[in-house]
């Protein structure tokens, strides 16, 4: 029997997901909208609704989104100028501990020697002296004092320090759809999905559109956002709710100029606690997007608003405050059962949502993007068991997300609300994670405590949070003939770490001289 | 900071500038900027290489006169051991400025000379004047404004060549590594230079596209200029041993 070969893709939805993918598939394989797919190319085609507004979640990513964006071709100066971005080093945490003035940072650089040595066991006998991650991180420095991660004849997606990137996301969904449509092949048709036409097997023959007839492929990547169009609404995949251990259902998002145009511009995300859910500021070069999310179970949406304003009042300016118009976004923290059904898979708010802590939203667009287009099965026979493997690995991958979101909770010292007080209950920790916390009293993390070698969270950044938020590990006094080697370097490279913190210090520009700068000059590729 | 202002004819009709070279007049710079259309006789003195303008991380190409901060081995005392000496090296204490010019519409600029007065070349007493008795430009000053009009040119000539050597993908950041006769190891990074392998392979259409423009003559004497390096090294071991 001739198996079905695999040439023609149709993505559904055009939102940062549904461009990402298209993005990072093309930009692995050949993709042709002039002529017919052949041995030698695929058909990738968007559909993307006239009449849906993009929802613009995401504005924050990882450091993978600079060769995610490298790989597709683009010049990091056109993404910079045109996505109105900013440089990230991590998130600056702010009354999580005790809901004071306590405050702690999760860079994205690595603790110094990180590879050889375990720095977090010398660290504790100094715990009360300096902050875990000023003592092992440079970046930790950098971002309090908000300058960039590179200068600007660092060649483009190179840096001194790590980062990623604050962005606009309706104007990176609008770059990656020209990039893509204009340099990668992908074709583009605007319509509405109205219907699904099912093959004999159970398998979507083609999707029918209002405005381009029906539409055939061999795979349907469901990127509909978190209608689901194909994957929840025609196959009816259940979302797995996961209420009972993260509460926030509820986001209200504003967008504020800055009081003056050269304003400071953060290199974190900063994230402040509050009554029942935190308030995320993120500064991009021409604004502020500042929303609460928060968990309607815990509090009434007047409360929530008033907090918001607040914040901004104290941190903007009470003008800004009476000024601002607050968009309401419900959701539901979940994840689908699966994300891979016959020959259609589910890519962005589509698969599930937690929140937005941690930015985790558009890393898993891109890991997904990835998989898929790494993994792309050569024929109808060889999907069903790539569909298997990307299930359990997401699956997996939205555990740990979870784990390590609800970290950031259960080590809160605050008791004032019934928020901090549930979701410090027990009941509402996931078993692999309180495991682990009680591994983590004995032991510090490291290399050890990665199961898969394509770990999202690296065992470092248990450890920031960990640290940050106070808690302690009580080694053997015993300890072992690693840790003593471990303890004879370890001044050393304290040293080490505080040395190049202050030479950085020394010559990086403020994000905001880096990035006007880039509007200037632009960055060179070499 | 410099000092600079306008040249004007009466105000320094008195002037002098010294035209000696030697630590006093900074000439102790380890590189400096260079044109294409001196790379003919530069390339016979000093390697070519190109390096970034920290403020703006522009490329352009540069005359290497020394492997540190501050050091020019062709300096022995006051006297710059040479047989050429860059422009950006000679057009001292002038420098161009940029004055309205109304007649070409609101915002145009114009470039006219200017003069550093806080420049250790400035004398009354010392040095060539810059203007005759009647007021007219010297010899001298003629020089220096030709120079000057030569290098507002060669910048604008350096922007094409840099764009059209990184369309071609042409330039490779590199580390010169060298050791000396003591037995050190120095290392010289932030410097870039023509990525020979790329050169080799450029197709027909490239190669006549960038004949036609001048500049395959350039990226051709710069990777010539190599051969510089060694006289320079020996001139390092002369002052160490």
């Amino acid at each position: 029997m001739k198996e079905q070969k695999i040439t023609r893709l149709v993505i559904v939805g055009g939102g940062t997901a549904g461009w990402l993918t298209a993005g990072i598939i093309a930009a692995e394989h050949f993709v042709d909208s002039k002529t017919k797919p052949n041995e030698h190319s695929f058909e990738l085609t968007l559909i993307e609704s006239p009449d849906i507004a993009t929802i613009g979640v995401g504005e924050g990513t990882w450091p993978s989104m600079r060769s995610t964006l490298q790989k597709m071709g683009i010049s990091e100066t056109d993404f910079i100028r045109e996505c109105d971005a900013s440089f990230k080093q991590g998130t600056l945490f702010k009354g999580w501990k005790t809901g004071q003035d306590d405050t702690y940072t999760h860079p994205f650089t690595l603790p110094h020697a990180y590879a050889e040595t375990n720095l977090a066991p010398q660290w504790q006998s100094f715990r009360d002296n300096v902050a875990f991650a000023e003592a092992v991180s440079s970046q930790n420095t950098l971002m309090f004092k908000r300058l960039a991660p590179k200068q600007i004849s660092t060649p483009e997606f190179a840096f001194n320090v790590n980062y990623g990137y604050h962005l606009d996301a309706g104007k990176f969904a609008e770059f990656l759809r020209r990039h893509c449509v204009e340099k990668l092949g992908v074709k583009h048709v605007r319509a509405n999905v109205t219907g699904v036409i099912s093959a004999e097997n159970g398998d979507i023959a083609s999707v029918i559109t209002d405005a381009c007839g029906d539409v055939q492929a061999d795979l349907f990547i469901d990127c509909s956002g978190s209608r689901a169009l194909l994957l929840g609404e025609h196959y009816g995949v259940a979302i797995s709710s996961k209420t009972d251990i993260l509460f926030n259902d509820t986001a209200l998002a504003a967008q504020v100029p800055y009081t003056k145009e050269s304003g400071a511009i953060e290199s974190s995300t900063l994230s402040t606690a509050q009554t029942a859910g935190w308030i995320w500021d993120i500064g991009l070069p021409s604004r502020r997007g500042i929303g609460h999310v928060y968990s309607s179970s815990h509090n009434s949406e007047e409360r929530a608003t008033e907090e918001l304003l607040c914040y901004i009042a104290s941190t903007v300016s009470q003008q800004a405050a009476e000024a601002a118009t607050i968009r309401r976004l419900d959701f539901m923290p979940g994840h689908r059962t699966k994300f891979w059904h016959k020959n259609c898979v589910a890519i962005g708010m589509s698969a599930g949502f937690i929140e937005p802590l941690e930015a985790s939203a558009l890393v898993l667009v891109e890991l997904s993007a990835a998989m898929i287009a790494d993994q792309l099965p050569a024929n109808r026979h060889i999907m069903d068991i790539v569909a298997k493997r990307f299930n359990e690995k997401f699956l997996y991958r939205w555990d740990r997300i979870i784990d390590f979101l609800k970290l950031h909770y259960v080590l809160s010292e605050r008791r004032d609300t019934a928020y901090w007080r549930d979701n410090c209950d027990l009941s509402t920790i996931p078993k692999s994670l309180s495991e682990r916390l009680e591994i983590w009293r004995h032991q510090c993390p490291w290399h050890r405590d990665a199961v898969h070698v394509d770990e999202m969270f690296p065992s470092a950044s248990f450890q920031y949070v960990l640290y940050g938020m106070g808690f302690v590990t009580q080694q053997s006094p015993l300890g072992s003939r690693t840790d003593r080697e471990a303890a004879n370097i370890g001044m050393q490279l304290f040293q080490e770490n505080a040395d190049k913190t202050q030479r950085l210090v020394g010559m990086l520009p403020s994000n905001r001289e880096l990035i006007d700068k880039i509007s200037t000059y632009g960055f060179q590729k070499i | 900071m410099s000092n600079s202002v306008i040249l004007n004819n009466a105000i320094h009709k008195d002037l002098k500038v010294i035209t000696k070279t030697g630590e006093a007049y900074g000439s102790n710079v380890m590189h400096a900027m260079t044109f294409p259309t001196e790379f003919r006789d530069v390339q016979s003195c000093y390697p070519i290489f190109f390096c970034k303008d920290p403020a703006t991380g522009q490329l352009y190409p540069t005359a290497l006169f020394g492997f540190e901060k501050d050091q020019n081995l062709f300096l022995n005392g006051d006297s710059w051991e040479a047989s050429y000496i860059p422009m950006m090296i000679k057009r001292h204490p002038f420098l161009i400025g940029f004055q309205a010019d109304p007649e070409k519409g609101e915002g145009a600029k114009k470039p006219i000379i200017s003069i550093d007065m806080d420049n250790p070349r400035i004398s009354q007493t010392e040095g060539e004047a810059l203007f005759t008795d009647s007021g007219e430009p010297s010899e001298y000053l003629k020089q220096s404004m030709a120079r000057l009009e030569a290098i507002h040119r060669g910048h604008e000539h350096n922007k094409l060549f840099i764009e059209t050597l990184l369309k071609n993908e042409l330039l490779q950041s590199f580390t010169l590594e060298i050791t000396l006769n003591n037995g050190s190891n120095n290392k010289l990074s932030g410097f870039y230079t023509i990525d020979e392998e790329k050169l080799h392979k450029l197709g027909a259409e490239a190669l006549a596209s960038l004949h036609s423009q001048g500049f395959l003559q350039a990226i051709y004497m710069t990777v010539a200029s190599f051969a510089r390096i060694r006289p320079m090294i020996d001139k390092q071991n002369a002052i160490l041993a």
